[in-house]
């Protein structure tokens, strides 16, 4: 810790009086960060876990709801089980990159950050009197371990569904990898991989197996280092054979017709530097984190052939996770466009201040209405796959994107798998669209 | 021209498509591992304005199967694929009378000159014909009396007249569903009936399809109904880099740009499913290549980089542009080159021949088509593709025979003025064989994003020599040009919001150029005389087509409205179709589309008519009548111009198709 102080010092000496150097952290603020429910349980008043909210005692708890779901209940969409809260504990690895790279990392004056490695950049509990509060938050979040350093997701099931009737209307399976080239904190290399002359610091690779339309699309993404670089992507299209560049600044449009933007991806995709971003409080939010296996399963959309079984979905339309909520600390972030032509007036994000993953996202379009909410269900990875024990990968089990103002949603059923297996370089390169094609 | 080598090619292309059947059908479990399966039934029904009716009504089943396998030795990855393919084009039974085997009909030629002209070769005077011959010639018809119902036939025409293997029936008049003569240029008839029907004009192994090959496009000798069948393989190296192989029937695909073919030029096109307007995918032509990638991944300063090596080890199989009497004969070739080869074969009436008002019998063996030379050759090809600092980039070189045919003039040929038998060459003469010349291709392409302009670029560029083109000031009709084509195409997804609050347009433009580099167009023939019209080379020396698609996404993408449109700047034609895609759910979707023409149709050019082929009967009654020395010798065109027959090659497939305006309904269900 005192060598993390003395770092920051010798930055502040040499002059760079365009960063914003990390304050000193210690033991506690480690302790506070990643363990926060060793000897503490959040409250509220009222409630007791294990209590079922619905419309008719829903306003009593307002005060831990995300003000979409509040609305939800409210008007009878949803009833909500709860459940005690546990622990989610990240992966020791990342929780030692942060002791052992934090104390380098500082804010440069665009709002990027300076000699980051691996781990939490800013594991401090943030402040109110902190300006530059919602930007460290950002940045833990993009840095998070959402999906540890590499995930595949297959299948990966996107519904289509009329929030009126529960129709269903269109139903894509994916097969989807992650991969961070750099800031790995348990797959080897470690922290990076060395070539890598692009500077990516991410690797997004999807490919649709269904339906006959769609199957073989495939989607690349590379993000860079340089968070003021503009993502590349590459589109696979299956019926013409071939790869095409994709405009990878319209992100505000809808991916394949689902009611996520590309923006929308794991909460919130763009560059940081797009964004202004505001640290708007801390509280106790009720959030769908569960153990897999506790849940009521389904084999829909379809028999997992090794007998895994989907998070089921209820609620007005099919739209809900059949699943229960916990109460947990949460980190209200939001984020808004700098660009005013940006069809969204504002994102709400409330983070896990524990795994500093997005719990649920509230979007407002530029008239200041609530527009689409985007939960997302994390289970614990002790249980879950016999692949993700131990990872210490808040795993990724649901997901749905409600747009209000369209009365449709999408619902996304996963089966993550924490793992370097396929997730390679290789996967991630436009050459590998052209073999996975036909 | 097929020689041993290429027959024992075939047999080896046939023996690697049953392997693989077998393999991907009747592995064993303990090696084979999942089986994918998929696929579709698609009806097309198409219909064309203008009062021709249905123009396809075609029923597609099409199944897809791959079989991984487990790794074995060195290799992993190991699969099998196959794409199946048969199908049933209705048309031909329902609308028999336009394209099947009641098309066509007995045609005639306007000839008030005819008298004239018999007056002039029977007695030296237009006014006193022995007996007044038909102004109104049929084709073929008989000619001098009883019925003097025929065409005035040339002095080598045997007996007389041309129809004892050439009745005046299932013909049509070249280019009468694109113009209507009124430029009074050189005009034959076609015969238009499938080739078991009506054999007149079917070039043997090159348009020569039966009724059956056209109802059922994929049952044929080629086995095309196994459209795709190839094994893949890797081997891995420890580095990271890869050594994959395919090898078998398959589409390799090189460029980046949507409709225009300028690297992507591997395998040949079917246009007679649909023109231009299908996708490649499924007009491509799949052929027997191996195919051979070293995938090196990032290297150097290299965010990717690949070497890919391809080896086309199949039959050459050229462009299937529709033959004489199919729905969709790109450019009208099919038609005349159908004409031609029944000119040579049979002999034929030639309309406006020699000058506007005239029509006379050609014999056989004098004008026209001979045959179709295959070449024997392999094709091969190289690419380094990559990634450098974002930017895609590919260096391709190719060499490999033109699946576009070409005519070369110069064979031998008997003079139609005499009773002899010649067979000699004679310069300028329309006496052609199709031939697909070798060509060596080198190009690239690149594409990047623009964050500014929020728009993806993407270019290609080729530089082909070897490329031989029509040109009436050369003896043989022809002469090479180097060719470069380019194509810079830009997607911009654009949020239009009264359309669409949610969804964004693309917006994507294209715009293709093509330059001959060794050009020949002027306004004096090969000898110096001054012309009527531009003579040389009718393709232009530079030429831009342009598309552009705007596109958009309603109900979550089930539905989705498109405008397509492309236009020939040379051509002065283009075409417009919207369509709507409905994805009704994930089995069902219903398209449907108006394809429609505009623009200028058909164009004109120098038709040949007016060279001295054989002196001194062809000598321009002006040079004649000064008597000019150049009456006794060859020369070229004197500019006389006409719709056919290469006025199309300046109409383009826009022009030449101005009016196939259809309206059209596909429903597919995929399983």
């Amino acid at each position: 810790m005192k060598k993390g102080i003395l770092k920051i010092a010798i930055i502040g000496l040499v002059g760079l009086s365009q960063t914003v150097a990390a304050e000193p952290f210690t033991d506690e603020d480690i302790n506070n960060s990643f363990y926060p429910y060793n000897d503490w349980t959040p409250t509220a008043d009222g409630y007791t876990p294990g209590e079922v909210i619905d419309q008719s005692n829903v306003d009593q708890f307002q005060e831990i709801f995300d003000e979409a779901l509040f609305k939800f209940v409210k008007d009878g969409w949803v009833t909500i089980r709860t459940a005690p809260t546990t622990d989610f504990p990240l992966s020791k690895d990342y929780v030692e990159a942060t002791r052992k790279y934090t104390a380098d990392v500082s804010l440069a004056e665009n709002g990027t950050l300076n000699n980051f490695v691996a781990g939490r950049a800013f594991p401090q509990e943030p402040r109110a009197d902190d300006p530059n509060a919602g930007q460290k938050l950002v940045w833990n979040y993009q840095y998070g371990f959402n999906s540890g350093d590499s995930e595949t997701i297959s299948p990966f099931w996107w519904t289509f569904r009329n929030v009126k009737t529960g129709k269903v209307e269109r139903q894509l399976k994916f097969e989807w990898h992650f991969m961070n080239y750099s800031h790995r904190v348990t797959f080897d290399p470690r922290p990076a991989f060395e070539d890598n002359p692009g500077g990516i610091y991410r690797g997004i690779y999807g490919i649709v197996k269904e339906p006959f339309d769609l199957a073989n699309t495939q989607i690349l993404i590379h993000r860079y280092e340089d968070g003021t670089k503009r993502d590349n992507a590459w589109l696979y299209v299956g019926f013409q054979r071939r790869v095409r560049r994709l405009a990878a600044g319209q992100i505000t449009d809808s991916f394949l017709g689902s009611d996520l933007m590309v923006e929308d991806f794991e909460g919130y995709n763009g560059k940081v530097t797009d964004y202004t971003w505001e640290y708007a409080g801390t509280r106790n939010i009720l959030m769908p984190f569960i153990n897999h296996s506790e849940m009521e399963l389904s084999n829909f959309p379809e028999n997992d052939p090794d007998g895994y079984k989907f998070i089921d979905v209820e609620g007005q339309g099919n739209c809900f996770p059949k699943v229960t909520y916990q109460l947990r600390k949460s980190y209200t972030l939001i984020g808004r466009p700098k660009n005013p032509n940006h069809p969204i007036g504002k994102r709400v994000i409330n983070l896990d201040a524990q795994t500093m993953v997005m719990s649920s996202l509230v979007t407002y379009d530029r008239k200041g209405d609530m527009w689409k909410w985007f939960p997302i269900t994390k289970a614990n990875a002790d249980d879950h796959l016999p692949i993700n024990k131990g990872k210490g990968v808040p795993v990724e089990d649901f997901a749905v994107v409600i747009d209000i103002q369209a009365n449709h949603c999408t619902t996304l059923q996963f089966k993550s798998q924490i793992t370097d297996e396929a997730n390679q370089p290789k996967l991630f390169s436009v050459q590998n669209l052209r073999k996975a094609g036909r | 021209m097929v020689n041993l080598k290429r027959t024992s090619h075939l047999t080896a292309m046939q023996c690697v498509l049953v392997c693989l059947v077998a393999t991907l059908v009747f592995a064993p479990k303990g090696y084979a591992q999942d089986t994918e399966f998929r696929g579709f039934l698609e009806n097309a029904t198409f219909v064309r304005a203008h009062g021709v009716g249905l123009s396809k009504s075609r029923t597609t089943l099409q199944l897809e199967l791959s079989r991984a396998f487990n790794s074995t030795g060195l290799f992993s990855e190991v699969s099998v694929s196959g794409i199946f393919r048969g199908s049933y084009d209705a048309v031909y039974d329902l609308n028999d009378d336009t394209f099947g085997k009641n098309s066509g009909r007995a045609v005639s030629f306007p000839a008030p000159g005819n008298p004239a002209l018999f007056g002039i070769l029977a007695t030296g005077n237009p006014a006193t014909p022995p007996f007044p011959p038909s102004t109104n010639p049929v084709y073929a018809g008989v000619f001098p009396p009883p019925t003097a119902n025929g065409a005035i036939p040339l002095p080598g025409v045997p007996g007389g007249n041309i129809g004892t293997n050439n009745p005046n029936v299932g013909m049509g008049l070249l280019g009468e569903d694109v113009h209507n003569f009124e430029h009074g240029g050189l005009v034959l008839a076609y015969p238009t009936r499938p080739c078991n029907i009506d054999s007149r004009g079917c070039i043997n192994g090159y348009m020569d399809d039966s009724l059956n090959e056209l109802r059922y496009a994929e049952f044929n000798d080629k086995l095309d109904f196994i459209r795709e069948l190839y094994l893949d393989a890797t081997i891995a190296y420890d580095n990271g880099r890869e050594l994959g192989f395919r090898i078998g029937r398959q589409q390799v695909v090189w460029g980046r740009t949507d409709l225009f073919r300028v690297l992507d030029v591997i395998n040949p096109v079917d246009f007679s499913r649909h023109n231009i307007f299908d996708e490649l995918e499924d007009i491509r032509i799949p052929m027997g290549i191996l195919n051979v990638e070293y995938r090196m991944g990032a290297v150097g300063g290299f965010e990717d980089l690949n070497f890919q090596g391809i080896w086309k080890f199949e039959n050459f199989r050229p462009n299937n542009l529709g033959q004489g009497g199919e729905p969709y004969a790109i450019l009208g070739a099919g038609n005349f080159f159908r004409a031609m080869n029944n000119c040579w074969e049979n002999g034929c009436t030639a309309w406006n021949f020699p000058a506007t008002g005239f029509a006379v019998e050609f014999p056989k063996n004098a004008i026209g088509i001979r045959q179709a030379n295959k070449p024997g050759a392999d094709d091969y090809g190289f690419r380094l593709e990559g990634v450098l600092k974002g930017v895609g980039f590919s260096l391709n070189v190719l060499r490999y025979t033109s699946q576009m045919p070409v005519l070369r003039g110069g064979i031998n040929a008997d003079n139609p003025f005499t009773p002899q038998t010649e067979s000699q060459f004679y310069p300028y003469n329309i006496a052609f064989d199709i031939d697909f010349p070798r060509l060596t291709m080198v190009g690239g392409s690149a594409d990047f994003y623009s964050d500014t302009l929020l728009s993806a670029f993407r270019v290609e560029v080729s530089y082909t020599s070897g490329e031989e083109f029509p040109n009436t000031l050369r003896e043989r009709l022809f002469s090479e040009s180097d060719v470069v084509r380019w194509v810079i195409g830009i997607d911009r997804p654009t949020f239009i919001p009264f359309l669409n609050k949610r969804r964004a347009f693309l917006l994507s433009l294209q715009v293709f150029g093509q330059h001959l580099l060794d050009h020949e167009l002027q306004n004096v023939n090969a000898q110096g005389v001054p012309t009527l019209s531009p003579v040389g080379m009718v393709d232009w020396k530079n030429n831009y087509i342009m598309t552009f698609l705007f596109q958009g996404n309603y109900m979550n993408d089930r539905l989705t409205p498109q405008i397509l449109t492309a236009y020939d700047f040379g051509a002065n034609s283009g075409v417009v179709s919207p369509s709507v895609d409905w994805k009704i759910n994930n089995s069902w979707r219903l398209t449907a589309a108006i394809n429609l023409k505009f623009g200028d149709g058909a164009r004109v050019f120098d038709d040949d008519r007016a060279a001295n082929i054989f002196p001194p009967y062809t000598c321009a009654p002006p040079l004649a009548a000064a008597g000019s020395p150049l009456c006794g010798v060859s020369y070229s065109s004197l500019g006389m111009a006409g719709n056919e027959p290469l006025g199309r090659f300046r109409a383009g497939p826009f022009g030449m198709a101005i009016n196939e305006d259809e309206y059209q309904l596909t429903l597919r269900y995929r399983f």
